[in-house]
């Protein structure tokens, strides 16, 4: 809201100069965008808020600064003098529905010749940012800047049938605005219509053909109070926004529209350099509007706020406000003024008073309030040290947007119906996003071509579906590797990433979480084929791991191989239980190797499988310590180095016992798989 | 088989003659002695473990070829060692710098509201989640928002397609909602998490952001303990010198409402000022102990110098750019309107609500200068934070 300095000085006689003006306007909650000089005057672009429409005005402005400081005095227009006359006849105002608007009031003026407005009230506009046209359509405007009411003038020979109605429009009406647009009606808009069409949108723009022209003789000017919902929901389905609109929108003073009414009249008989008598006027108001009392406890101000506030002062600020108090002893009845449309309750009182007194009048203290619930939050700390292993393997942290294209989508779920915006930034943001891995390769991509050799990932994140028509998000945990692992120097070997590698960390983050996670061969559109697994966490799913696949590498133009993993967070961070002591193993342990060839064909899980399947009784564990296809391993064979510990419970094995169960086991081994021992 | 076997016991013989040329620090050797005589998976050993394999008649001689590798292995390498040991210049550097191993990191923006959760948790507050597809009723209405109401011009909502119902939550607010309606009070809440509004990135916007609030509702809860709570959490977050700032300001589900600036904790406030913030509000002094009704006045600390640069910043400061405060929370007492949708009684309880924009604390406490770097994951940017 544009305030001009030296116009709003004429309504509050404050002589601050600008810098203090400011300070205090921000003490009340008004703070300033921008400071402006336009032809030499100071024009404050103040910060309003939807609640204070009031504020939206030189008026308006003024009662603030005249109610913080008790020798000021606000001095409204002197409109005394101003003569509506009595409501006449041969014309007509008829509201349809006193719910569309609450008031309209309006008179006719004749036999005026339209010309400029004085140069003072053209330079005045031009400081707040409005282009003067001609009088009649500058005093609507200024009138609007000076006390907020918004005003319509009309040409009143191009209205027919001697009436102004306030109806809705009927489906098909038509209107050409103002500026020119064509606008198709239906039931929602809110019209000002004469006897036989539309003249104008009610509370929003005027129409072309009832416009003020170089020729307009004799004016009909209207002075309403719409209601806002219908005012805002009209605007919106024409996507117009007008200085009208906006005021309207936010809730009107419906006892504004006769002194708006008087302050144009005295405006345009200015400028018109004569006397004006109103040759019509009515003012239909169906249902007086009347704001409600509020119930103020007199000792509610200082325990709300824990502020110093004597009732004498706190009384005192809301009567410079214009509220009206009745003393009932332990309470004031407050009666808002009827420009106040935001004084609802008595907590807004309470502002007022806060806000007037200053804020920083408010101390700080501790509230004593416990904890009540008490419940220890498990699972955040589980994430800090899940959070802490990934960050010291490597892996950064990154943070996308919830939405994502359509296409990478589909990456994850080709068939899913995706869970789309209805008003989306862009097509590269227009659905929710069902997996984080896309996210993580287009950050993988871009750091690559930034020259990042080592690109280890990982975002924590919901990821959206639609189930049945329900939205359901679920967190997630994503990793992904792409590039070297481990970059060579004087000492270290240089490495790349591989799925290994991928699982080996896994692995360790769960046993770091105490979960048991295993790796089951499976099949997933983001990943290659015979290279993904299902990540199984306490034997039930929770997640996919494996080489990304071509689609999505190829779509995020990766040149390397990447390696991902996508884990149910939730999962990860439910308690895998505590552990209890157990008495360990006394006896010794003996270890035997077996190194054999296998076909390329099978895989190790095969092998863990028959493992599973035949391991002896005496077996504790075993490890693979070696897989070699170098020089004399036959082709279509890989060679495998298996290391099996074997222990009883309850006592010694001997040297042959071992070597028995081994040969057994071992035998059985490779006739099930078909295994050349070595 | 033998043949073979002879063919790589030669191999390694030369390879071994190959790598001890030039090899002279202890590492180096070291290194060399586990790969040619490590027990497991040395070449030697390798070798002689496949004399299993070896036809009965032959293993005799075979073994005697690999027995003899291991003796002039060993040899070389004890003479190497000897070499390197009595070598005049004996080259040996423990200044070598040690390797860079990978190293990764969390996000700036997680790293904050971790920060900002612990603060609030030694407080006492319970960590409360919820959706970020949210009920538009928990979102607006609720929260005293009704539909058609010019505030929601302000939160630019995103809507799904097909969930009439739903929204992209505006705000953490509705996190508060749901604990209000399923909890019964003294409740005592953090809100974090994502937020959206249909903004195109821009410097100071971003479609998606993080919020971090604080709920507190409680029988006698005052504007003055909403003070007290920030200028604990500020001072630990921003430094022990912070004084606060409350400008009104409007909240649809607050009432009253303060914009909560802090004194740059770059250029101001100037020394001295503290004392004087202190003795005003003491968070820790004696007179919070006692649940002292109202009557706790006290000047604001840096004067009411609301609009204007406050005298003591610093022109130039790159960090409030001389205007000696800085805008970085929105708070108040929560609307009793809230209250009574949620289910509490405003006559019997109040509460206070505060919140802040994540992304707005790495500008200003980090310095990022853009908030689309935050959401572009570039490594340069990540790196420096992690
Ligand atoms: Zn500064």
């Amino acid at each position: 809201m544009k305030i001009n300095v030296e116009y709003l000085k004429r309504f509050v006689a404050c002589g601050l100069e600008d810098g203090r003006l400011r300070e205090l306007l921000a003490g009340l909650g008004l703070g300033t965008e921008e400071v402006l000089q336009v032809g030499g005057e100071t024009v404050l672009d103040l910060e309003t808020t939807p609640n204070r429409p009031d504020w939206l005005s030189h008026y308006g402005i003024a009662r603030e600064i005249a109610a913080k400081d008790p020798r000021l005095r606000f001095v409204p227009m002197d409109l005394a003098a101003v003569d509506l006359g009595a409501p006449g006849s041969g014309f007509a105002i008829h509201i349809e529905d006193p719910a569309d608007c609450l008031r309209y009031s309006g008179c006719i003026v004749r036999d005026l010749a339209v010309r400029e407005s004085p140069p003072e009230v053209q330079k005045l506009l031009v400081s707040l940012g409005l282009r003067p046209i001609n009088d009649i359509v500058d005093v609507s405007n200024l009138v609007m800047m000076t006390c907020g009411q918004p005003l319509h003038i009309f040409d009143l020979e191009t209205l027919r049938g001697g009436q102004v109605r306030v109806r809705r429009a009927r489906p098909g009406e038509a209107l050409r605005l103002l500026d020119e647009r064509d606008v198709k009606l239906d039931n929602g808009h809110l019209l000002i219509a004469d006897g036989e069409r539309p003249l104008a949108l009610a509370g929003i723009m005027g129409g072309l053909d009832s416009g003020i022209t170089p020729a307009t003789r004799h004016v009909f000017i209207e002075s309403a109070c719409f209601d806002p919902v219908v005012i805002r929901l009209g605007a919106r389905s024409l996507g117009l926004k007008t200085d009208a609109s906006y005021r309207f929108e936010r809730g009107m003073d419906a006892e504004a529209t006769l002194p708006a009414l008087r302050m144009a009249l005295l405006l345009l008989a200015r400028s018109q350099g004569r006397a004006l008598k109103p040759s019509f006027f009515q003012d239909a108001y169906p249902r007086p509007q009347s704001r409600p009392v509020i119930r103020l406890e007199k000792d509610f101000p200082a325990r709300l706020t824990g502020m110093a506030i004597p009732e004498a002062e706190a009384a005192a600020v809301l009567q410079r406000l214009g509220f009206r108090l009745r003393d009932d002893g332990a309470a004031w009845q407050v009666a808002p003024p009827s420009h106040r449309v935001d004084a609802e309750c008595r907590e807004d009182l309470v502002e007022e008073i806060a806000r007037v007194l200053g804020y920083d009048r408010l101390g700080g203290e501790m509230p004593l309030t416990a904890n009540p619930v008490l419940r220890v939050d498990e699972a955040r700390p589980r994430l800090q040290r899940l959070k802490a292993r990934l960050t010291a393997a490597g892996f950064q942290e990154v943070i996308n947007y919830v939405f994502q294209s359509p296409e990478e989508n589909r990456l994850a779920g080709p068939e899913e119906r995706p869970l789309a915006l209805k008003n989306p930034l862009g097509r590269d943001f227009s659905v929710m996003k069902n997996s984080l891995l896309s996210g993580l390769l287009r950050n993988t991509a871009a750091n690559a071509n930034q020259g990042f050799e080592r690109v280890a990932l990982f975002e924590i994140g919901n990821a959206f579906a639609d189930e049945d028509g329900r939205v359901v998000e679920r967190r997630r945990l994503a990793l992904s590797a792409y590039g070297q692992e481990q970059r060579p120097d004087w000492r270290l070997a240089g490495r790349e990433f591989d799925l290994a590698w991928l699982k080996t960390e896994l692995a360790a983050l769960a046993r770091l979480l105490r979960l048991e996670l295993a790796f089951r061969a499976a099949a997933h559109p983001l990943f290659r084929p015979g290279a993904c697994f299902r990540v199984d966490c306490g034997q039930r799913p929770c997640g996919w791991c494996g080489e990304v696949a071509e689609a999505a590498s190829g779509f995020h133009k990766l040149e390397r191989p990447a390696f991902a993993a996508e884990l149910d967070l939730e999962a990860l961070l439910a308690n895998g239980g505590e552990p209890r002591f157990q008495a360990w193993n006394r006896f010794p342990a003996a270890r035997r190797d077996f190194t054999f060839l296998m076909a390329r064909a099978r895989t190790f899980q095969e092998l863990e499988d028959a493992i599973g399947r035949l391991r002896p009784a005496a077996l504790e564990s075993y490890e693979l310590t070696d897989v070699y296809q170098g020089t004399g391993v036959p082709a279509g064979q890989v060679s495998f180095s298996l290391s099996f510990t074997y222990r009883a419970a309850e006592r010694t094995l001997t040297g042959e016992e071992v070597n028995e169960a081994h040969r057994e086991f071992t035998g059985r081994l490779a006739a099930q798989l078909g295994l050349i021992q070595r | 088989m033998i043949d073979e076997l002879t063919k790589e016991i030669e191999e390694t013989r030369r390879s071994l003659v190959h790598e001890l040329e030039g090899a002279q620090s202890p590492e180096t050797l070291a290194a060399l002695k586990e790969r040619y005589l490590g027990r497991k998976k040395g070449r030697v050993s390798l070798l002689l473990a496949r004399l299993r394999d070896c036809a009965a008649a032959e293993r005799p001689r075979a073994g005697q070829a690999v027995n003899e590798l291991k003796a002039f292995v060993e040899e070389a390498l004890a003479a190497a060692q000897d070499r390197s040991a009595a070598a005049p210049g004996e080259w040996r550097d423990p200044s070598l710098p040690p390797s860079r191993l990978p190293a990764g990191g969390e996000h700036l923006i997680a790293a904050i509201q971790r920060r900002i959760e612990d603060i609030f948790l030694q407080l006492g507050y319970e960590i409360a989640r919820g959706p970020e597809v949210e009920l538009e009723d928990y979102n607006f209405t609720k929260l005293n928002i009704p539909a058609h109401h010019p505030a929601r011009d302000e939160q630019d909502t995103f809507f799904l397609e097909g969930h009439d119902e739903m929204v992209l939550r505006t705000h953490t607010s509705p996190i508060q909602v749901r604990y209000m309606l399923e909890h019964k009070p003294p409740l005592k809440i953090i809100s974090p998490g994502k937020a959206f509004r249909k903004d195109d990135p821009d410097a100071t916007h971003s479609p998606c952001f993080h919020q971090v609030e604080a709920l507190l509702v409680d029988r006698g809860v005052r504007f003055s303990h909403l003070k007290g709570t920030l200028e604990a959490f500020c001072r630990s977050f921003y430094g022990p010198d912070i004084v606060l700032r409350f400008r009104p300001g409007y909240f649809p589900f607050t009432e009253p409402s303060a914009e909560v600036d802090i004194s740059c904790f770059l250029c101001f406030p100037p020394a001295g000022s503290r004392a004087h913030g202190q003795s005003a509000s003491s968070p820790a002094g004696p007179e919070a102990a006692g649940s002292r009704a109202h009557g706790q006045s006290s000047s604001s600390p840096a004067g009411p110098a609301a609009a204007g640069a406050a005298s003591g910043a610093d022109p130039s400061c790159r960090v409030c750019k001389g205007s000696g405060w800085l805008e970085i929370l929105g708070s108040g007492m929560v609307h009793p309107q809230v209250l009574r949708y949620c289910g509490i009684d405003p006559e019997e309880y109040s509460g206070f609500a505060l919140g802040m924009g994540i992304e707005r604390v790495a500008m200003v406490k980090y310095g990022v200068p853009d908030l689309r770097l935050l959401y572009e994951n570039d490594l340069r940017l990540l790196g420096q934070f992690g």
